[in-house]
């Protein structure tokens, strides 16, 4: 099990009843298969620095959470299918390295923070 | 800003994240790191901005998960 940060943007038309709705069934999904929510921040509507399917703004969901790794594919593929999410990110979440302050040598091992799913729709870019 | 001064006003560069104290830059913390991109949306390079080896990488790390989220540009909007 590791532990994952997953955000995802939602169309702005949609509202807040709507968008609890998709977050209860990602967490479901994710306890399904014997995962565990470790906190779900709501950023809220923001401006995104580009458009997005002719959207200017997002609503934001940040979910940390540990899951099986499996889960994240199947993840990934139900985001690109739902309409609804204008964009989806998950990446491995930080382990946060204890703060020891050793004189001369940062506390640094905990670097394992390699991407594994990104798919943004790479047609709207540029 | 070294090269232009010619000797009279050189100044060392200097990682100002090091300088800092930053443990990890976050691909979430946009606002620091729009301070790395230049106004075209380009990241900044270490040859301009001082910034250490280790921090830099970490930049582009967060600078290119930030675009995917469109918290950064991948350009700005009047050149494209």
């Amino acid at each position: 099990m590791k532990t994952y940060e997953t955000t995802i943007i939602f169309d702005p038309g949609l509202e807040e009843a709507r968008i609890n709705e998709e977050v209860d069934k990602v967490s479901q999904s994710i306890s399904q298969a014997s995962g565990e929510i470790v906190e779900v921040q709501r950023w809220g509507k923001r401006k995104l620095a580009y458009n997005i399917r002719k959207r200017r703004d997002g609503t934001y969901i940040h979910i940390k959470h540990k899951s099986p790794p499996e889960l994240i594919g199947e993840m990934d593929r139900r985001f690109r299918l739902n309409e609804s999410v204008l964009r989806h990110l998950t990446v491995l979440a930080v382990k946060e390295s204890p703060r020891v302050e050793e004189p001369g040598r940062p506390a640094e091992p905990a670097a394992a923070e390699a991407v594994h799913a990104v798919s943004p729709n790479m047609e709207e870019k540029v | 800003m070294a090269r232009e001064g010619e000797s009279r006003s050189f100044r060392r560069k200097f990682c100002k994240l090091c300088f800092d104290k930053v443990d990890r830059i976050d691909y979430k913390d946009d606002r620091r790191l729009t301070r790395f991109i230049t106004d075209r949306g380009k990241i900044v390079p270490r040859r301009i901005s001082g910034t250490c080896a280790r921090h830099q990488s970490q930049i582009t790390e967060a600078v290119k998960r930030a675009r995917i989220l469109a918290l950064l540009p991948f350009t700005s909007e009047q050149y494209r």
